[in-house]
């Protein structure tokens, strides 16, 4: 109504409105009444002449306080909704429900499934057939459903995680609509035009003629989405796209591939923009590793983008022309290039016999950059695809050696003299040569020059006019050291001296590293889209590894998912949903999106058709709002009615002293509690908690979470009384913000999805809590929540909100318990440690590493202390969870037998664990000295 | 009927409480005896020798016996002495009378919340237990145009019944009739009146030469006029209404008016010779009695020029 989301279900009931004009005039000639006193003496006040006379008509904004009352009171009875449900207006004809399920859909996914679920709501209570057509399926027939069979297909159906083409499902929905006649047609649209979305709209038009058509669309964020991940030469820089300008920031994610991240970039959209860049200025060695990058908070697949080995380090081949580099690894060239380019560089050495087919596998591999160490000819057709490849942007880095100075050929920057030039020989007269400085300009300008490196041997360029110009290197006496040229995109550079230490020490120091890194920055030729050498017909095809669903997250591939070829750079299909593929240590991307795909927001509005906009709220009955407002106006009213005829201020006058006293001391005692007061209470707190030794949990102020906790603490308390030799006293439900935490040797933290973060001061208190001894176990109690798949755990919501409260924290590194952990033997020998699930994994502080074969061979570890932190998700305190009767309180899953035995046990372990620490670890060693005290 | 029968009921349940009341009241005050106010030859106040023989409890003479006398009165001891006959006199006693009017008009009935209790219920309470007192004394105490003087122990009683079953108009002021001369007349009320209902009420009454005194029983908040705001005062007798806006504002006027009007009641009573004192219902009836017994016993002339207030200084 009026663009408002607000509707009246008894709208006739506004004429009352009509009335109010009526109700002023009333109020306004209405004095107010006085009040009425029975008094003696008032034959003595008739002598009085009255002073002044009262106004006797209400002030104008008592009775507008009135008439909004008024208004407010018919406003409420006329049953006001906000957020009314947006239903099809109904006749009895059957319902289409055409439903975008692409990726761009997955964003707001809930709030699609919503409207589809009152769509078929109200169809359900007109009696009509609904089909439901996912327009991801165009090869689908299209039946017509009662309201039940088609929400179980509704949740049947997945956002996709590659971009759906909507036109080929028309043919399908024309085939329907000829068969069923009569339709009312809803189409619940993502509103991103992803490809072909003018066709479709046209198509659409053209197929359902003028049968009824209503659009959802609007209403909600429009999806972002990345592309064109680039590791450039500083940095990762992604793209992100939207269709619209609402969102405007964000961050974007990387992660590697276990899922943890590693970095995060934020990105901001100028008022018109369309896509921006977000860079992540991270170490290379650190983008190297990134497999993953996606928009934080933004749940689809096109959110993502995956980055395999393409992305990463740039590959660098080394070939050598020497051929006994394996059995003196110290005097081979490679040694030295491997050890420098390592940090940075990914290095391949040529496993092939000679050099030329060395040369060969790299250009096959289509490497961005290659060293030829001391490679002296090179066969003519592959010195022509080199010259090929060096145009295209490769980067082709030779040293010297007898072989090159033997040989002549054209793929060196500078014209050589045949043979070396030998200084400080035993028939020479010259020193061995120190470097001079590097060229300003040249790539190695600002890399400080060693001191200590001299130079023995060396070819030379023939002198010419170029020659200076080449040298990015040259030595004190002026001969060049390293000369370069570009060449095409890419670029010739030779080192005039060998790669092994024969003819100089520099591959020996660390300005050679410089050096290089400096050449291999320069490498621009990062994988490029479209065929390579690899595209050829010998291409391998490789199978898919982890897929994503089209809420981004990793997956099994599902059956339908086919091999791509090795060199797959388009976007995912249906056929090749995007996802890893090929072997899991260097596996293939295949991303949702190809680097050059843009996405433009769907113009509906060529088509005849009503707009409706998707509604996120739920209905809201506005009537107790009104109605409760109304009632403080008339209060205000009253108390101003009170004031106006004296009331009040004979009530002040005669009880002003103690109620003003009163009132305040209220507030003071409200507000600002004595400190006296606080620190009796916390001493009361105190006393409790040290009294007996306690099991405390943090009060999360959810009501039902928090009764199961305390329930579960009890339950443990009790069992622990049972079986072990700790009686604790009842458990305590602590607020780390405002209760002391010391006293406690375990706190037990249920995670509850979208509870704020605690303030600043609280997880202080736990880091300090955490660092001076204490355990917290958090537990998220959603492992059969969990979505299937390697880090579908993490994906959970109160696995992010665990998240969100440990970003603050300093935690220490986690690992699952291993099974030598002392947690598993403090008093039961557990393997795991199940809780009312028994699924999730239990984290703990990572033991120090003891490579030594005597301590793995050592049936427990324990580290120096006790993990501050343990984290499950099997939800311990459920099962521990008793009723007063002593009955449990909450079924067990799987609900295997012992299971509720085995989570006490568990209990029982970590609490031990807490008290005594590496005690049991340590009663390893109770034989030996037992033994050593009896000698 | 029902109309009527507020106020009815309402002097019903108050002559009932104050029953009670003054008896306990009149049992804390020590006999009232009144003395003489003037002695005049053949004027004897009520237990007060008329020094000359006639009925009486105190002996006066013994005197011959005369013939013809009934023998009954013979005082055989004093005869067994000598040879004659002798009759015992006592001292002639006769008792005064005290006309007492407590106000049952419905103004009476109002009571502030300061107050302890209406004016009603304190005006009969004060009216019982002087009745009471007096009667004690030996004194006779009348209701004008209600209850004929009385000496009757259970004066109360009398008193109450008579107002019970008083069907008359309740009256402000006590209806003109003509008291003796050494009559005593003690009105109680609120005298709201207009001054000259009053001046012509005292003309009556003091007409043939008696005495009395005046009491207004006010109610606190009749003194201090504590209302603010909007407010329509009602006169409960029907004299009409007014309408006050800020009530607050009339104080101090009203406070003057008061003070004028009792000033007029008093410059009255003092030319006549009466006694007039204000009593509020938040003070003690005590308070009330004690003066009222005091101005009773002591000398007249001696109060009556100077003003005797009870309750608070208005």
């Amino acid at each position: 109504m009026m663009g408002l989301p607000l509707a009246f279900t008894e709208p006739l009931l506004l004429i009352g409105l009509v009335s109010l004009p009526v109700l002023w005039w009333l109020l306004r000639v209405m004095p107010p009444r006085p009040r009425r006193i029975e008094f003696p003496p008032t034959r003595l006040l008739f002598d009085i002449a009255p002073k002044e006379e009262t106004p006797s008509r209400t002030p104008w904004w008592l009775t507008a306080l009135r008439l909004l009352a008024a208004a407010l009171v018919i406003f409420a009875a006329a049953g006001p909704i906000w957020n009314p449900q947006t239903g099809i207006a109904g006749s009895k004809a059957p319902l289409l429900i055409m439903f975008d399920d692409g990726w761009s859909a997955a964003a707001n996914w809930d709030t699609r499934i919503k409207a589809a679920d009152e769509l078929i709501a109200n169809a359900d209570n007109d009696r009509r057939a609904i089909a439901l057509v996912p327009l991801s399926e165009p090869n689908r027939d299209i039946t017509l459903m009662p309201a039940g069979a088609a929400r179980v297909a509704l949740r049947q159906i997945t956002p996709k995680a590659y971009s759906v083409d909507r036109v080929e499902t028309l043919p399908a929905i024309e085939r329907f609509l000829k068969a069923t006649g009569d339709c009312e047609i809803a189409w619940l649209s993502d509103g991103v035009d992803t490809g072909r979305g003018e066709e479709f709209v046209q198509g659409l038009g053209k197929t359902i003629g003028d049968r009824s058509l209503t659009v959802f669309e609007g209403g909600t964020s429009a999806p972002l989405a990345l592309v064109a991940a680039e590791n450039a030469a500083a940095k990762m820089t992604v793209k992100v796209l939207r269709t619209d300008s609402g969102i405007t920031a964000g961050t974007v994610r990387a992660l590697d591939q276990k899922g943890s991240p590693i970095g995060e970039a934020r990105y901001a959209f100028g008022p018109q923009d369309k896509d921006t860049e977000a860079a992540f200025d991270l170490p290379v060695e650190l983008r190297n590793d990134i497999t993953r990058l996606e928009i934080a908070g933004e749940r689809s697949a096109g959110a993502v983008q995956l980055l395999d080995k393409r992305w990463r380090r740039r590959a660098i081949g080394i070939v050598s022309g020497a051929t006994s580099e394996t059995a003196q690894p110290l005097l081979a060239p490679t040694f030295y290039l491997t050890r420098a380019l390592a940090p940075f560089a990914d290095v391949r050495l040529a496993d092939k016999g000679s050099p030329q087919q060395g040369i060969t596998q790299f250009l096959d591999q289509k490497l961005p950059m290659i060293i030829l160490a001391d490679v002296g000819t090179v066969a003519p057709e592959i010195r022509d695809r080199l010259n090929a490849w060096v145009d295209q942007g490769g980067v082709l880095v030779r040293f010297a050696g007898p072989r090159l100075a033997q040989a002549e050929d054209d793929l060196v920057p500078v014209k050589l003299r045949k043979g070396g030039r030998t200084l400080g020989g035993s028939l020479t007269w010259e020193k061995p040569q120190h470097l001079a400085n590097f060229t300003a300009d040249a790539p190695f300008a600002g890399v400080p020059v060693p001191k200590d490196v001299t130079v023995s041997r060396q070819v030379l360029a023939e002198p010419n006019a170029a020659l200076a110009a080449k040298s990015w290197a040259s030595l004190e006496d002026g001969t060049p050291l390293v000369t370069g040229e570009h060449r095409g995109k890419g670029l010739v550079s030779l080192f005039h001296v060998s790669a092994d230490m024969r003819w100089s020490d520099l591959p020996m120091s660390g300005t050679f590293v410089e050096m290089l890194r400096r050449i291999v920055d320069m490498s621009g030729y990062t994988s490029k889209p479209g065929a390579g050498v690899a595209g050829e017909a010998n291409a391998e095809t490789v199978a898919p590894l982890h897929i994503l669903d089209g809420f981004g997250a990793f997956g099994p591939p599902p059956a339908t998912a086919k091999p791509v070829s090795s060199d797959y750079r388009d976007r995912a299909t249906p056929d090749h949903p995007p996802g890893f593929y090929g072997p899991a240590d260097g596996p293939l991307a295949v991303n949702t999106l190809a680097a050059a795909d843009r996405i433009a927001p769907l113009n509906t509005a060529s088509l005849r058709a009503r707009h409706a906009t998707y509604t996120n709220a739920e209905p809201r009955d506005l009537r107790g709002w009104l109605l409760s407002s109304a009632l403080i106006l008339f209060l205000i009213d009253a108390m101003i009615v009170a004031l106006l005829g004296g009331g009040l201020a004979a009530l002040i006058r005669r009880r002003a002293a103690p109620a003003v006293l009163a009132i305040g001391l209220a507030l003071a005692a409200t507000f600002s509690p004595s400190p006296s007061r606080a620190d009796a209470v916390s001493d009361d707190f105190a006393l409790k908690a040290v009294s007996q030794t306690r099991l405390a949990y943090v009060v999360t102020g959810n009501a039902d979470v928090d009764s199961i906790v305390k329930a579960g603490m009890a339950g443990l308390t009790l069992f622990l009384a049972q079986r072990t030799a700790l009686e604790a006293g009842d458990p305590v439900g602590v607020d780390p913000a405002r209760d002391e935490l010391a006293f406690f040797p375990l706190i037990y933290w249920p995670i509850v999805p979208g509870a704020p973060k605690p303030p600043r001061d609280a997880i202080n208190k736990i880091d300090a809590y955490m660092k001076q001894g204490g355990t917290v176990i958090f537990d998220t109690r959603d492992a059969v929540e969990a979505p299937p798949g390697e880090n579908g755990a993490s994906q959970t919501p109160a696995m992010q909100t665990l998240r969100e409260i440990l970003s603050s924290l300093d935690v220490p590194e986690l690992e699952p318990v291993p099974r030598e952990h002392v947690l598993t033997k403090t008093f039961y020998l557990l393997r795991d440690f199940p809780g009312r699930f028994s699924t999730g994994q239990t984290w703990v502080e990572t033991l120090p590493r003891e490579d030594d074969d005597e301590s793995a061979q050592r049936p427990a570890r324990g580290g120096d202390g006790v993990s501050p932190i343990i984290i499950t998700s099997n939800d311990l305190a459920g099962a521990w969870a008793i009723r007063p009767d002593g009955q449990p309180m909450l079924p067990l899953t799987p609900g295997e037998p012992r299971q509720r035995e085995f989570a006490f046990r568990a209990g029982v372990n970590i609490v031990m664990y807490t008290l005594t620490g590496n005690y049991k670890a340590d009663q390893v060693h109770a034989p030996a000295l037992i033994e050593r005290l009896g000698q | 009927m029902a109309a009527d029968n507020g106020p009815i009921a309402r002097e019903t349940v108050a002559i009932r409480r104050a029953d009670g009341e003054s008896r306990t009241l009149a049992a804390s005050l020590p006999r009232l005896v009144l003395e003489a106010r003037r002695i005049a030859a053949n004027v004897i106040h009520g237990l007060h020798g008329r020094r000359r023989a006639g009925s009486g409890e105190s002996f006066w003479q013994y005197r011959r016996f005369v013939s013809g006398e009934p023998s009954q009165n013979v005082d055989w001891r004093r005869s067994a002495r000598d040879d004659h006959l002798y009759v015992r006199e006592q001292e002639w006693e006769a008792a005064h009378t005290v006309w007492i009017w407590p106000d049952r008009s419905p103004s009476m009935a109002f009571a502030s919340r300061q107050a302890r209790e209406s004016k009603l219920e304190r005006s009969l309470i004060v009216a019982f237990a002087l009745a009471e007192l007096l009667v004690s004394g030996g004194e006779r105490v009348g209701i004008p145009g209600l209850m004929p003087p009385t000496a009757s122990r259970n004066v109360i009683d009398k008193m109450a019944q008579a107002m019970l079953h008083d069907d008359a108009q309740r009256l402000s002021l006590p209806p003109s009739f003509v008291p003796s001369s050494l009559a005593e007349i003690v009105v109680l009320g609120d005298f709201w009146s207009p001054i000259a209902e009053i001046r012509t009420m005292l003309a009556g009454l003091s007409a043939s030469g008696a005495h009395g005194t005046l009491v207004q029983i006010v109610d606190p908040a009749e003194e201090t006029f504590p209302y603010s705001g909007r407010i329509e005062f009602v006169e409960p007798e029907g004299f009409g209404a007014i309408t006050a806006g800020r009530a607050e504002s009339w104080t101090a006027d009203y406070t003057t008016r008061l003070a004028l009007h009792r000033d007029q009641i008093r410059d009255e009573t003092n030319r006549l010779d009466w006694l007039f004192t204000t009593h509020s219902t938040d003070r003690s009836a005590a308070e009330l009695l004690l003066f009222l017994h005091a101005g009773m016993t002591a000398s007249k002339l001696g109060i009556r020029s100077s003003t005797i207030k009870v309750g608070p200084a208005a």
